[in-house]
């Protein structure tokens, strides 16, 4: 297979709410930042993938042919891609395809959602259908914490053990310059929030956020020519039908699938041993359990042991969310792509105050829809 | 909310539709026109790199990509170049004098029809309006074509400005039912059955009843009723409120698996103290279904007004 570099990264400085800029001025913020990364300009840019959530959430319809007005992208192909909190991550994979298929050189994927202009949960129901589910729907919110309560019987993912992450992730967003929450919250704090759909407090949810980020793929040859790149090692994407018979709400069978593939194609066997930084798009700090353990970070049943026993923390020996996670900023749209973005400035050593010493191989994971659209990738500082 | 309906095709469809409130965010360029405007001033913005200027101003060139230069206030005159007429009136395409791109707006046609090639003059509402519209059109001029350049305007202060405009959409919609739908709520609606089908390779029965089994990828070939009990799958208590949501705080947001079905069916527990909710329920707890009265059936999810567990 074709190697895909990352070459430029950039993201905007989130916001619960940014007055000063539109939907696309803020896109155009990271997309900026990343070419300037990056060394380039627009000109340079053979291709454009725009990622956002549902136009629901802010009320423009296909807002990608407005971005080509911001990016100076007229005259060169533009698409956009969309799939939930996964969004980001699935407009990087149409980037990579691009280039393993020898259709562009250069990839400029801009991704964002600016959360605080639309009506966040009613837009989320939109995605029941209208004749089955939608009129009982709480956006995702609902769902996932049935889900997790499903799971806290069978694999011991309790309260405790989520509060264990929310503590973790609100403490490392202050590492993080990008993200507008940075709180200092204790274990009893989040147990004893505001029950919003319980088990899910206050405390276990992320912001509702402004934000973008954006990240400029390429070929082998100019990664090879560039000065810091970070490989995408591999990357996939999978789906599981959201209402088939015996579904199971226990483990994510599309994520066990998606790190299955990326692991094979990056030469992982251990991801414990061989991963060093690990960022995961974490909707609610219940999904971070879940993650560990569809991604073999540990057994099944032993996330909330691998939790409590420091291995995740930022010194730890595996450390998730370094940056934050969802809980330092949580713009859907480009969530996906910020955590594919953070563990590429780690492997390239440029991650700032959460910076994981001596960070070569990097692991992400992000998804969206009913948690049944579900993606890996790995990117290192070798090409491989 | 929902009903079922007769639509022009014959075939029943559920009409619904979704009311969403936004706040939006104009950029600062947006906001000063719309700003000027009420002052009876149209701004448009010059970008120096490609020597051209756009009305109404943008924050970025659409041709460079680049930040716009100067904010500029343009000549109230111009040409149309394009026309056309609705109902509501005539709309059209404006070259406003010494600007390098159209601008769509009404085009008053009160005094008689207005052609491509006709000049045209601003006019504005009586008070401004807080949008575009503050503009409220062109109308017919003699007035000659203006040579003054755009002028650059002097900076308007930031308390001057509307950073956000209140917005809504109101989208209505009629969903066709097809078969397994139709089937399914009819039976609903009519005598309180549920049904789901049968994948002939799997044996499992789909709730609600699909043409495909999404596992085996065959062709389901049978209708079959399942049951009004079930148990629980999964649930959650719902103390957070949101726009658009059809119920009140609290509930509980329950996935059933209803009895002789194998996927899940999303609805309410109720009949409970929710004050007890998290004690009173569990995985596996055994659920039927409350009906509403039969007068107050429409044949939707909605006719099961809850479901209630099934005491020991
Ligand atoms: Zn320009
Ligand atoms: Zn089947």
């Amino acid at each position: 297979m074709k190697s895909v570099a990352i070459i430029g990264v950039g993201q905007t400085h989130h916001a619960r709410r940014r007055t000063d800029v539109t939907q696309i001025g803020l896109a155009r913020e990271a997309a900026l930042r990343a070419l300037e990364d990056a060394n380039l300009t627009i000109d340079d840019i053979d291709s454009i993938v725009v990622c956002t959530g549902p136009v629901l959430f802010a009320a423009v319809n296909q807002p990608e042919k407005w971005l080509v007005d911001a990016l100076g992208a007229r005259m060169k192909p533009v698409v956009r891609v969309t799939s939930g909190g996964g969004t980001g991550l699935a407009g990087a994979l149409a980037a990579v395809n691009q280039i393993r298929g020898g259709f562009a050189e250069r990839v400029l994927v801009v991704a964002y959602d600016k959360l605080s202009e639309g009506a966040l949960q009613y837009s989320i129901s939109t995605l029941y259908d209208p004749f089955w589910g939608r009129e009982f729907a709480v956006g995702i919110m609902g769902f996932s914490a049935a889900a997790w309560r499903g799971r806290m019987g069978r694999l011991g993912h309790t309260e405790e053990a989520a509060a264990m992450v929310s503590v973790k992730n609100h403490k490392n967003a202050f590492l993080n310059e990008y993200a507008h929450v940075r709180r200092d919250v204790s274990v009893e704090d989040v147990l004893n929030s505001r029950p919003l759909c319980w088990p899910i407090k206050l405390l276990d949810v992320p912001p509702i956020s402004d934000g973008a980020c954006a990240v400029v793929l390429s070929s082998g040859d100019i990664g090879e020519k560039s000065e810091n790149p970070a490989w995408i090692r591999g990357m996939s994407y999978y789906s599981e039908a959201d209402n088939a018979a015996n579904r199971s709400t226990i483990q994510s069978e599309p994520l066990e699938i998606a790190a299955r593939h990326v692991y094979a194609e990056a030469g992982i066997t251990n991801p414990r041993r061989q991963v060093d930084v690990v960022e995961v798009q974490e909707p609610y700090t219940c999904f971070e359990l879940s993650y560990y353990e569809s991604l073999g970070l540990c057994e099944p049943g032993g996330a909330a042991a691998l939790m409590a026993s420091g291995a995740t923390q930022i010194d730890g020996d595996i450390p998730v969310n370094a940056s934050g996670g969802c809980m330092g900023a949580n713009p859907i749209g480009a969530t996906g792509l910020i955590r594919l973005a953070e563990v590429a400035q780690q492997v390239r050593g440029k991650a700032g105050e959460h910076q994981i010493d001596g960070a070569k191989v990097g692991l992400m994971q992000a998804g969206g829809g009913w948690a049944n659209l579900r993606g890996v990738a790995v990117v290192s500082s070798q090409k491989g | 909310m929902t009903r079922i309906t007769t639509g022009i095709d014959q075939a029943p469809a559920l009409e619904t539709s979704l009311e969403m409130p936004y706040t939006l965010t104009t950029g600062k360029a947006v906001s000063v026109f719309i700003e000027q405007l009420g002052h009876g001033v149209i701004v448009g913005s010059h970008c120096d790199n490609c020597d051209r200027t756009v009305v109404p101003a943008q924050d970025y060139c659409a041709r460079c990509g680049g930040d716009q230069g100067a904010t500029v206030a343009v000549e109230p005159t111009g040409v149309v170049t394009a026309i056309t007429r609705t109902a509501d009136g005539a709309v059209g395409l404006i070259r406003l004098d010494g600007v390098d791109a159209d601008l769509l707006h009404v085009i008053d046609e009160s005094a008689g029809e207005v052609a491509v090639g006709d000049r045209v003059e601003a006019t504005f509402a009586p008070e401004p309006v807080g949008t575009i519209l503050t503009l409220a059109g062109f109308a017919p001029s003699t007035s000659a074509v203006s040579t003054t350049a755009p002028k650059e305007i002097d900076e308007v202060a930031d308390e001057d400005l509307a950073k956000q405009i209140i917005y809504s959409l109101s989208l209505p919609y009629r969903h066709a039912y097809g078969p397994n739908y139709g089937r399914l709520f009819d039976e609903l609606g009519s005598r309180g059955g549920i049904l789901g089908s049968r994948c002939p390779h799997c044996q499992n029965v789909l709730v609600p009843p699909r043409a495909y089994c999404e596992i085996c990828y065959v062709k389901t070939e049978q209708f079959v009723e399942v049951k009004d009990t079930g148990r629980l799958q999964a649930f959650s208590v719902i103390h957070m409120e949101f726009i658009g949501q059809t119920r009140k705080p609290p509930y509980v947001y329950a996935e059933i698996v209803l009895d002789g079905a194998s996927t899940r069916l999303i609805h309410n527990v109720a009949g409970i103290d929710m004050a007890r909710a998290t004690e009173v329920l569990d995985i596996g707890t055994p659920v039927r279904a409350v009906w509403k009265a039969e007068s107050e059936r429409n044949g939707t999810l909605d006719d099961i007004d809850y479901f209630e567990p099934i005491p020991e």
